[in-house]
């Protein structure tokens, strides 16, 4: 190609004479009709005939794209991936995925309307246009409007276009040789780039290491590590005592954990088992009875553990009358405070694991004392 | 250049149908669900008048000469703060009725009660008349010099307008607050939203632009505005394009906080708007106040292209409408109410802003021909 001529350029002296030979030279057909100005010309796209770009439309793909990657990643991590509810926000709530979703739309966006314009429309990098090497270069950026008829085939006859920019009114010619196109990715450049990244690589991170050893009072963005708060494990002046953390204050309740039986044992008669008697309440108390209450007072709640040997001592048998006629909350008074050598279970056991067990404490009592009309209710 | 626009009968029909049906609310439908219908249409009126006048003003504030040549469609449409005066007083009958905060029983709520000296009656009154007063002090200023700069083409006009716009950008962004705060707010005075002002803002000057719009293709059809192009047009398309993402931003920017922070007196007002049919409505409000006229004004070609910019700012009104009636309504109850009622009050409005409008695009020159910056305006290309 740089043998023969890539393009002619018509130079003319004012935008007027310019547009008035665009349609002259458009319909020679010799070639694409470029204009080069020093400042933007007025109408000169419709004179031109460029084509509406296709810009746009890439972009309106891609940032729906962006929309899309952005929610199908959000929505895969929280609600199929890894679902947590935080803030009791429901898995996969898309309200708060729409800022994510916006930015990634307007980084694909962005990206393709910077990469698509340079690389797919413009056919960038190359090594010069050879209109920034012609003569005319100077008096382009000044004050002179030049025309290109650039070639489209090899069939490009630079004679013709000469002429024809001769009989548009040009004042002066110039003929110029094809842009350089030659390979760009060569392994040259690319180890000169990667070096380059490297050196900029070392440079900044020497440069920030040094600054913030010579610095080390400036601090970046401490404002949310600076902030007026209780560390627990820290010391805080802001209680007398010099710790973050405190003791909770005397009387405090846990939630679910209201102090009930607190007084005696024949004050806590009258309390009334708030657990329905179901499947789930009895297995509930199972569990409990068999974790804490078995090894002293026995699978069947006889006495007889596997503790009752070794220690000698002598748990009450919750099959006596005695126990049979105790209410449900004297049972749950004594799982809170003990009595005699049995200890309070009341840390060991929540509210609804206590009065799980008073229900399998009379379930055990039932299945030893069972009437004729159980069989019935078994049945099926 | 034309004549006096005749007395249309069909306009002025719809009207008296429409205020029959009016006094009809007043007297079988119940007092509540009539003044909520005054109220809207008083807000609608005021918010399209205020977002005109915000475009006259925008011009003088920036210096824009683009737009001169078609500054007097607002400055026209701006004089329906005019008639938003007397519509907006009556209004204030609707305080004890629709307003909890002036009832004697707000009194006896805590949150109500520290605002009370704010939501009495005499005050409520009195800043919206400060309110009305401001803005028309704006409208005489603007749109009476502009006026009078026909016959005068004395260029002082101009130093002038230039001068005070900064101060009115002030008035309205209080005006425009306080309409927002005290007449749609008001109405949940228990809820508030520090965005809410701009939120109003984005929907009236959206009206405003689309009222603009439409004026400029019906001053166009009948050949009155000689020299504005499709370059003019793009502008304001762009402006409508624009402003569709503003509204929607700060809707959702506000509708975001209060989901994600859940406090029960914010939240309380999005859970009526998303239960039920209202639920429907949401989704219908952010259907034609953001997607539609988004993908409809997307590309270069659309956005000066007259017939695609007359469907979209039909669009852009009826969108504002629904917004405020979403805005509004829920108070009456759970359900959306519509029906004669409200057909009344659109037709006695609509065909009243109508014969108001038209009225006023006979007022003075087309274009602000005393205007030194015309001829620049006219050569405005993009």
């Amino acid at each position: 190609m740089s043998e023969t001529s890539f393009s002619v350029l018509g130079i003319f002296d004012t935008p007027n004479s310019l547009m008035a030979a665009i349609p002259k030279l458009r319909a020679t057909k010799l070639g694409t009709v470029e204009a080069y100005t020093p400042y933007p010309i007025h109408g000169i796209d419709e004179a031109l005939g460029l084509r509406k770009s296709p810009l746009g439309g890439m972009v309106l793909v891609m940032g729906i794209l962006g929309a899309l990657t952005a929610f199908g990643f959000e929505y895969w991590i929280s609600a199929v991936d890894y679902p947590i509810i935080t803030g009791g926000k429901a898995a996969g709530s898309w309200e708060a995925f729409i800022p994510i979703m916006f930015e990634v739309t307007v980084l694909f966006a962005t990206f393709t309307a910077g990469l698509g314009m340079l690389l797919l429309l413009n056919k960038l990098p190359f090594f010069g246009h050879p209109v920034l090497s012609a003569k005319a270069i100077t008096s382009i950026t000044r004050d002179r409007y030049v025309l290109a008829l650039e070639a489209e085939s090899e069939a490009f006859d630079s004679q013709a276009a000469v002429a024809a920019l001769q009989a548009a009114g040009a004042t002066d010619i110039e003929v110029l040789p094809a842009p350089d196109r030659s390979p760009f990715l060569t392994s040259d450049y690319i180890l000169r780039t990667l070096g380059g990244i490297f050196v900029a690589c070392l440079v900044a991170g020497l440069g920030i290491f040094t600054l913030t050893k010579w610095f080390p009072l400036l601090r970046p963005m401490v404002n949310m590590q600076d902030q007026p708060r209780l560390n627990s494990q820290k010391p805080s002046s802001f209680f007398k005592d010099g710790h973050g953390m405190q003791r909770p204050v005397a009387g405090t309740v846990a939630r679910g954990h209201l102090p009930t039986a607190t007084g005696k044992q024949e004050e806590a008669a009258s309390l009334v088992n708030p657990l329905p008697r179901t499947k789930e309440v009895f297995e509930v108390g199972r569990k409990a009875y068999h974790n804490r209450c078995e090894v002293c007072h026995g699978a069947l709640g006889n006495g007889v553990g596997s503790l009752t040997a070794a220690y000698g001592g002598k748990p009450a048998n919750l099959q006596a009358q005695q126990f049979r006629d105790y209410p449900d909350g004297k049972i749950y008074w004594v799982i809170v405070n003990g009595k005699s050598a049995m200890p309070s279970h009341a840390a060991d056991l929540t509210d609804a694991q206590r009065w799980s067990v008073v229900h399998y404490v009379r379930a055990l009592q039932r299945a030893q004392n069972a009437k004729d009309e159980d069989l019935k209710v078994v049945a099926p | 250049m034309s004549q006096n626009p005749k007395k249309s009968p069909l306009l002025l029909g719809a009207m008296g149908l429409g205020a029959l049906g009016v006094l009809g609310t007043y007297v079988a439908a119940g007092h509540e669900r009539f003044w909520a219908n005054w109220v809207l249409w008083f807000v609608l009126i005021f918010t399209l008048g205020l977002g005109s006048l915000f475009i006259v003003a925008l011009e003088h504030l920036v210096s824009a000469r683009w737009s001169v040549p078609v500054r007097r469609i607002p400055e026209r449409l701006a004089t329906l703060l005019l008639p938003a005066v007397p519509v907006g007083l009556i209004a204030l009958f609707a305080l004890p009725v629709l307003y909890p905060g002036t009832r004697p029983e707000a009194a006896h709520n805590h949150i109500l009660a520290g605002k009370a000296s704010w939501l009495s009656i005499p005050f409520f009154s009195v800043r919206t008349a400060i309110a009305m007063v401001l803005v028309l002090i704006g409208l005489a200023i603007l749109v009476g010099g502009s006026l009078k700069q026909d016959q005068t083409k004395d260029p002082a006009f101009n130093f002038k307008a230039r001068k005070f716009a900064p101060a009115y950008m002030a008035i309205f962004a209080l005006v425009i607050t306080l309409i927002a705060f005290d007449w749609i707010s008001g109405l949940t005075p228990e809820w508030y939203s520090d965005i809410f002002g701009v939120y109003i803002f984005a929907g009236a000057f959206l009206s405003g632009l689309a009222a603009t719009v439409l004026c400029l293709l019906y001053l166009q059809d009948r050949d009155r505005l000689g020299g504005v192009k499709g370059d003019h047009l793009f502008n304001l398309g762009g402006f409508l394009f624009a402003f569709t993402v503003f509204w929607s931003y700060i809707g959702f920017a506000q509708y975001m906080l209060m989901w994600y922070a859940n406090m029960p007196d914010e939240v309380m007002y999005y859970k009526v708007r998303l239960a039920g049919s209202w639920r429907a409505i949401t989704i219908t409000l952010a259907l034609v106040h953001f997607i539609l006229p988004f993908f409809a004004l997307v590309t270069r070609a659309a956005k000066k292209d007259p017939k695609r910019l007359r469907r979209v700012a039909y669009l852009m009104l009826g969108a504002h409408l629904l917004d405020l009636y979403w805005l509004i309504f829920p108070v009456l109850g759970a359900r959306p109410l519509f029906s004669w009622p409200e057909l009344s009050f659109a037709l006695f409005f609509i065909g009243g802003i109508t014969l108001w409008v038209r009225g006023a695009m006979e007022k003075g020159e087309d274009m602000p021909v005393g205007d030194p910056f015309l001829r620049e305006g006219l050569e405005f290309r993009l």
